[in-house]
């Protein structure tokens, strides 16, 4: 079928588990991390492979 | 534009950002009602620091009034400030 010609790969399947609001950054916080929810806080760090 | 203005703005940025988030996931979690209370109390804050705002230093967006003589065109505009 049409993905087999991708050597292989599987198609990928995305999820999205239900955010539950328990704890807040303070609002200077959330204005400066880009979110209010630390669960959501996921800075992109630079890694060396 | 001074620092106390700077800072009150930052304020009113952060009060504005913390509202619209819970806004965003009140969407989807109607029935959230800690996120109901979080998000009408930065409302209620947002008002007060809005109005405390635009009466030392003029209308911050359309439709807002203005003192005398017409405040909307004071510098220094958005862009300009160094936040």
């Amino acid at each position: 079928m049409m993905y087999e010609m991708n050597s292989g790969l599987q198609l990928a399947r995305a999820y999205v588990p239900s955010q539950v609001f328990t704890q807040r950054f303070s609002a200077m916080e959330g204005l400066s991390k880009g979110t209010i929810f630390p669960e959501l806080y996921m800075p992109y760090r630079p890694r060396r492979y | 534009m001074n620092r106390d203005q700077v800072a009150a703005l930052k304020e009113l940025m952060a009060q504005e950002f913390t509202a619209l988030e819970f806004h965003l996931y009140l969407d989807t979690h109607p029935t959230d009602q800690r996120a109901l209370m979080e998000y009408n109390e930065a409302c209620r804050q947002l008002m007060v620091l809005k109005q405390r705002y635009q009466q030392c230093f003029g209308p911050l967006t359309f439709c807002e009034t203005s003192g005398y003589p017409w405040q909307w065109i004071e510098e220094p505009w958005p862009w300009q400030i160094s936040y």
